[in-house]
């Protein structure tokens, strides 16, 4: 494989890569600036929905198509608000990208700004990144005293300001209307759709809500263009019209039992064995890896050793991780694409355990089937790792993972999916070893000391 | 016409906006639901209501959605189509809709929405004690209710249940049952958006999250009672009704509150003649939703051991109980003697708080004993200013105002009014004739609040010296009297009250009266030599004749009432 | 009133202009006033709600939501230390951590060590995955904690009390 130069990490690790000094001397703003002065909000846009740039947040859904949404011509305000609420477990590329290059996403900020015609951006950082909170202080109030941000910037009428704004450690503020409910003063309880954020979002007003790495990857594109971010990923799977492809580089981060748990950019479409194998170093203390976690806790679980269907001596192992490769092994999808790796010495069950203890702790409580749901499998797998389960439960398990969640249509949020398919691709996937759990009535090593931490 | 196919019965649904479960509705299919109320916000989260939802394209094809959605939701506009859990009991008399192969292929229609309802369930039952032997709520409960009509049999779930601490101290008058809460916030909406106090909000998150106030701000707002009625389950408990009562005890009857000019409908609960509860009966034309605090528990006068239960004459200066057989003819005679004695000196009150139908029957009688005799409107109770809802933060009044309590404290002055005006012309106020040096009084009260009375009754009145009160409560009107007649309350009683907006409402008696007290009608009938059964509707069919006002009421009258035509 | 300080009370009415509604400086103000007195009282939450034109129940309903602030009757030390609880650092020990600084510090998580100087927390997925098992110091990342690593940070946190 051809060595991939990293464009979004490209100034991660070089001195002063958070300041402004740094980054305009690599160039930064350059590019806004020549946005700014000679394009059309409308060619930005045009630019960013040709590129087939998709969401990096979880749900890959055409940044620039979600853009177009916005109602053309409103007398405004129009809001954008970055999601840095990073917290789906295992992913930290927005972390990496706040901390050590936050003018990279500053730019992209500007450059949406001034394409959907917002002249106010509320930054929504999770309140666990202090350090990335610190950065982009500095990075935004360099960029005031620049003239980079406020009224007349490259002295024309362009005019933004960005509000840092800090969470308070709840999940969901990461689903973009928990994000506006939070950011109103609420609680984070997403909200029903339609209406859509673009039409009526934070403060009743259309409202753009886009991840960091997105906006990232928006600098890269408008600077280096679409011919540079088609030539990498993966292409829309002709056989699927509704396939809108997986151009573009992504950062992976690696996480669990590799030996390099870090961040590594690469092209859409690396398999998740070469990432862990290759890009990690593989898996810690010379053991193989059993489950890994392609994409955020709430993708569900491959099983390393599982053929994959069609593919001679190929296993889920071998998946590429683009948007379309965790699905074809009954993954929820790509998600952030933060991989976790469970090396074969770690019981399932603990594994399960942990996940339904996050989604029960980060259920928003809002809609039944999710707050009963995420409750109830905790009790469940915490009676297993206690070594009292009992046959029925695994049924019950899939039973409540599989309908609970927005694609039933029993939820308001995609939060209960989350929380049921790591359930429910687990205990499919790696059944025999929970029905021996049970059987043998296995009591976790951890169940001794750790009382059930509901909250 | 827009027409919406449910359970594959067409139904026109009109131009307003409706979802689905008033599309349903309207089909004559019900959709269970908990969170959603017509008066609040949509918030789409218990999941109970939902359905399956496609459209029919005028050519008939049929598109279905493959995922349920909440019924409350999702607005049907013309050609939707609704599939409910309940799709297998459909009648049948309907052809059925071509749905699609590959939308019956994975599941019969409503298989989905049935499974999904009862899946629900399933999770509200999760942490709730099932307690339901000892829930005052058990009978009423939407809960329990639901489970038994779409739930499953039994529960799965063997795993200890949260048991959130209860929460007596709540408000003054509700009590929260937490661990019965199933978290449709229809409490937390109520305090926010109707009343605006705001006193109620879910504190916490996820399955650990409950209903709270904040500490040092109980729940104590004037519509605060509304919030029990609100609650699906026997979560919020009303400390007035808590274990008096199990509710398939109570008979429910259709009554109008007595206690200001708002008039709103409400349900009187009784057993053996006696009021538990009221609660508010949705009227649009009257109240909208709700009731306010005043009225809901201003029903336990009608219960007082004070009250007058049976008819005194004043002998030696002292009363002395007598029987309606001995002193009807006494009064009659004592009544037609100061007439004829001095008929300008004769005064007739007519409270606000007499029915249509008795006002009009007094009226008939007094001024049948000589047009000289003065009709006088009884004295109307006024407490402070009207207070509307929603308020602000600060605890000002916002438009718009979804609820008033109105600052005149008797429900019938505009139908009293009505009957003077037809007998004499005008309406006199009490305080009109209050110095006139009168002879003689015929005072028909029914004032449920003696205070209230005697603070509407002019400074330094003194009684004539032939005086016959009728009232509920000792007060200075029948301290003074000769004669003091037990009145009824409104409980006690059919008729009509014509509120402030000239709406005019007849309502059903809920109780007895006690033994020896003779309803007004009644007298009136005695009084006029009258014979026969004594049935307010057709005093009301008199009436209406006789009064242009009242003559929608000679009319079949709908159950909210009918508004009077004032002129401008 | 009186649980606000006159400098916390102008630094919230400074934050209202940078949004379009007074509610929205709700987090911020809470961040505010339990950064610096580390804890959020009922009287301060009133008066928040107060400079805020908000019902205090609206407050809290916020404030509790987000399981971070520790209310009435509840105060942090002079550090908070989470240690996360997350998948990616359950795998590499994060249980076994939160066990050590546990016994090393004689409390448990959600309490504070007697002499006032750390109040332990268990944290969900803090994103320092790349240096599991982590820890958050405040709100700074501390990553790869071993238990020798905790012994050392708990007694700097000890001694900076």
């Amino acid at each position: 494989m051809a060595t991939y130069e990293p464009v979004l990490l490209a100034r991660i690790g070089k001195p002063g890569s958070a300041s402004l000094e740094g980054y305009r001397a690599d160039g930064g703003y350059a590019t806004a600036e020549r946005a700014v002065k000679d394009l059309k909000p409308e060619q930005v846009t045009a630019q960013v929905k040709d590129s087939g740039l998709r969401g990096r947040g979880g749900a890959g859904f055409p940044t620039g198509l979600k853009w177009t949404f916005l109602p053309k011509d409103h007398p405004g305000p129009v809001y954008l608000c970055i999601n840095a609420d990073e917290s789906e477990p295992c992913t930290y590329n927005n972390r990496i990208l706040m901390e050590k290059d936050p003018h990279q996403v500053l730019e992209g900020i500007l450059l949406a700004c001034f394409a959907v015609k917002s002249k106010k951006a509320f930054f929504y950082i999770r309140y666990e990144y202090g350090d990335a909170y610190r950065a982009l202080r500095n990075a935004v109030d360099e960029l005031y005293a620049a003239g980079l941000l406020g009224k007349n910037i490259f002295g024309t009428d362009f005019e933004l300001d960005v509000v840092l704004h800090r969470g308070a450690g709840a999940y969901i503020c990461g689903e973009e209307t928990g994000l506006i409910e939070s950011l109103e003063g609420k609680r984070a309880w997403p909200r029903i759709k339609p209406p859509f954020p673009a039409v009526v979002g934070a403060f009743r007003k259309p409202t753009l809500v886009n991840n960091v790495e997105t906006l990232a990857c928006v600098t890269q594109i408008v600077k280096m263009g679409n011919d540079w971010f088609k030539s990498l990923g993966v292409p829309p799977d002709p056989k699927n019209p509704r396939d809108a492809g997986s151009y573009g580089p992504k950062l992976y981060t690696l996480a669990g039992h590799v030996n390099e748990p870090k961040c590594v950019e690469l092209p859409m479409g690396v398999t998740l064995r070469d990432l862990v194998e290759v890009h990690g170093g593989g898996v810690w203390k010379g053991r193989k890896a059993k489950a890994v976690n392609p994409g955020g806790l709430s993708m569900g679980y491959v099983d390393v050793l599982a053929p994959l269907k069609g593919e001679d001596g190929k296993t889920e192992y071998d998946i590429p991780l683009d948007f379309n490769g965790p699905g074809k092994v009954g993954c929820l999808g790509l998600g952030t694409a933060a991989v976790t790796v469970v090396d074969d010495a770690t019981s399932m069950v603990d594994v399960l355990h942990n996940t339904c203890q996050f989604f029960a702790h980060e259920s928003c409580g809002q809609c039944t089937p999710c707050r009963e749901g995420t409750g109830w499998m905790l009790k469940i797998t915490d009676r297993l790792r206690r070594g009292q389960g009992k046959r029925e439960d695994l049924d019950i398990l899939v039973e409540v993972a599989d309908r609970i969640g927005i694609m039933p249509g029993t939820t308001i949020c995609g939060l209960a999916d989350g929380a049921g398919w790591p359930v429910k691709t687990a205990i499919r996937k790696f059944r025999g070893e929970f029905e021996a759990a049970i059987r043998d009535g296995s009591r976790s090593r951890y169940a001794k000391s750790l009382a059930m931490a509901g909250h | 016409m827009p027409t919406v196919y449910v359970n594959d019965r067409p139904v026109e649904v009109g131009t307003g906006k409706l979802n689905c479960i008033q599309a349903a509705e309207k089909a004559g299919v019900f959709v269970p639901s908990y969170c959603w109320h017509e008066a609040l916000t949509v918030v789409a989260s218990c999941r109970m209501c939902l359905v399956e939802v496609g459209e029919r394209k005028p050519d008939g094809t049929v598109v279905m959605q493959p995922k349920v959605v909440p019924g409350c939701q999702t607005p049907v506009r013309d050609g939707t189509v609704v599939v409910t859990g309940e799709y297998a009991k459909r009648s049948g008399a309907d052809a059925p809709l071509a749905y699609p192969a590959d939308y019956t292929k994975v599941a019969e229609p409503g298989d989905r929405a049935k499974r999904a309802q009862a899946d629900t369930l399933e999770g509200l039952l999760i942490n709730h004690p099932l307690d339901c032997p000892v829930c005052d709520k058990a009978g009423e409960c939407k809960l329990q209710d639901y489970s038994y009509k779409y739930g499953r049999s039994e529960s799965r779930m063997v795993d200890e249940k949260n048991q959130p601490p209860n929460k007596p101290g709540l408000s003054s008058k509700i009590t929260l049952f937490t661990d019965r809460c199933i978290m449709c916030t229809r409490c937390v909406r109520f305090t926010r958006e109707i009343t605006g106090t705001g006193e109620l909000a879910v504190m916490g998150r996820g399955h650990h999250e409950e209903i709270d106030t904040f500490p040092g701000r109980p729940l104590e707002n004037k519509l605060a009672g509304n919030v029990v009625d609100l609650c699906p389950v026997g979560a919020l408990g009303s400390k007035d009704f808590l274990y008096k009562q199990r509710v398939w005890y109570l008979k429910e009857s259709a009554g109008v509150c007595s206690r200001c000019a708002t008039g709103c409908s409400v349900q009187v609960d009784t057993n053996k003649d006696i009021v538990y509860r009221l609660r508010s009966r949705e009227n649009p034309e009257a109240q909208g939703h709700f009731i306010c605090d005043e009225g809901r528990y201003g029903y336990h006068f009608v219960n007082s051991g004070e009250r007058f239960v049976r008819p005194m004459a004043k002998a030696d200066g002292r009363f002395k109980p007598a029987t309606w057989g001995q002193l009807t003819p006494v009064l009659k005679k004592e009544v037609t003697d100061a007439v004829t004695v001095n008929a300008k000196g004769f005064a007739a009150v007519l409270s606000p708080f007499l029915t249509v139908e008795e006002a009009f029957l007094f009226a008939t009688f007094f001024k049948g004993l000589s047009k000289d005799v003065r009709l006088v409107l009884g004295p109307v109770p006024v407490v402070g200013a009207d207070d509307t809802y929603p308020k602000d933060v600060r605890g000002n009044p916002v438009e718009p105002v979804k609820f008033t309590i109105r600052a005149e404290k008797c429900p019938n002055r505009k139908g009293v009014e009505a009957v003077l005006r037809h007998f004499q012309g005008a309406v006199v106020p009490f305080a009109d004739v209050a110095g006139d040096g009168l002879a003689a009084m015929w005072f028909a009260g029914g004032y449920p609040d003696k205070d209230q009375l005697e603070a509407a009754l002019p400074g330094g009145w003194t009684a004539p010296p032939l005086l016959v009160a009728q009232d509920l409560f000792a007060n200075v009107v029948t301290a003074s009297a000769k004669y003091v007649l037990p009145a009824t309350a409104a409980f006690e009683k059919e008729g009509t009250f014509v509120n402030h907006a000239f709406l005019a409402q007849p309502f059903a008696r809920a109780v007895k009266p006690p033994v020896e007290v003779r309803p007004e009608l009644q007298l009136a009938f005695d009084l006029l030599g009258r014979r026969g059964l004594v049935q307010a509707a057709a005093v009301r069919a008199e009436a209406a004749k006789a009064v242009p006002l009242l003559a929608p009421l000679g009319l079949d009258v709908p159950g909210n009432g009918v508004r009077l035509a004032v002129k401008a | 009133m009186g649980a606000l300080t006159d400098d916390i009370r102008e630094k919230i009415k400074g934050l209202i202009p940078l949004y379009p509604r007074k509610q929205a400086v709700t987090l911020p103000a809470l961040h505010l006033v339990h950064d610096e007195m580390r804890t959020v009282s009922n009287e301060a939450v009133a008066e928040i709600a107060d400079l805020l034109d908000l019902h205090p129940s609206e407050v809290a309903d916020t404030m509790t939501f987000y399981a971070f602030f520790k209310g009435e009757g509840e105060k942090l030390g002079k550090t908070r230390l989470w240690v996360c609880r997350g998948l990616a650092c359950m795998l590499r020990g994060a249980y076994e951590l939160i066990e050590h600084c546990e016994g090393k510090l004689g409390v448990h998580c959600g309490q504070t060590t007697p002499d006032g100087a750390v109040t332990l927390e268990f944290a969900e997925c803090i994103g320092a995955c790349d240096g599991a098992p982590a820890c958050l110091k405040e709100d700074v990342h501390v990553m790869n904690v071993t238990p020798e690593r905790a012994d050392e940070l708990i007694a700097e946190l000890k001694l900076k009390s």
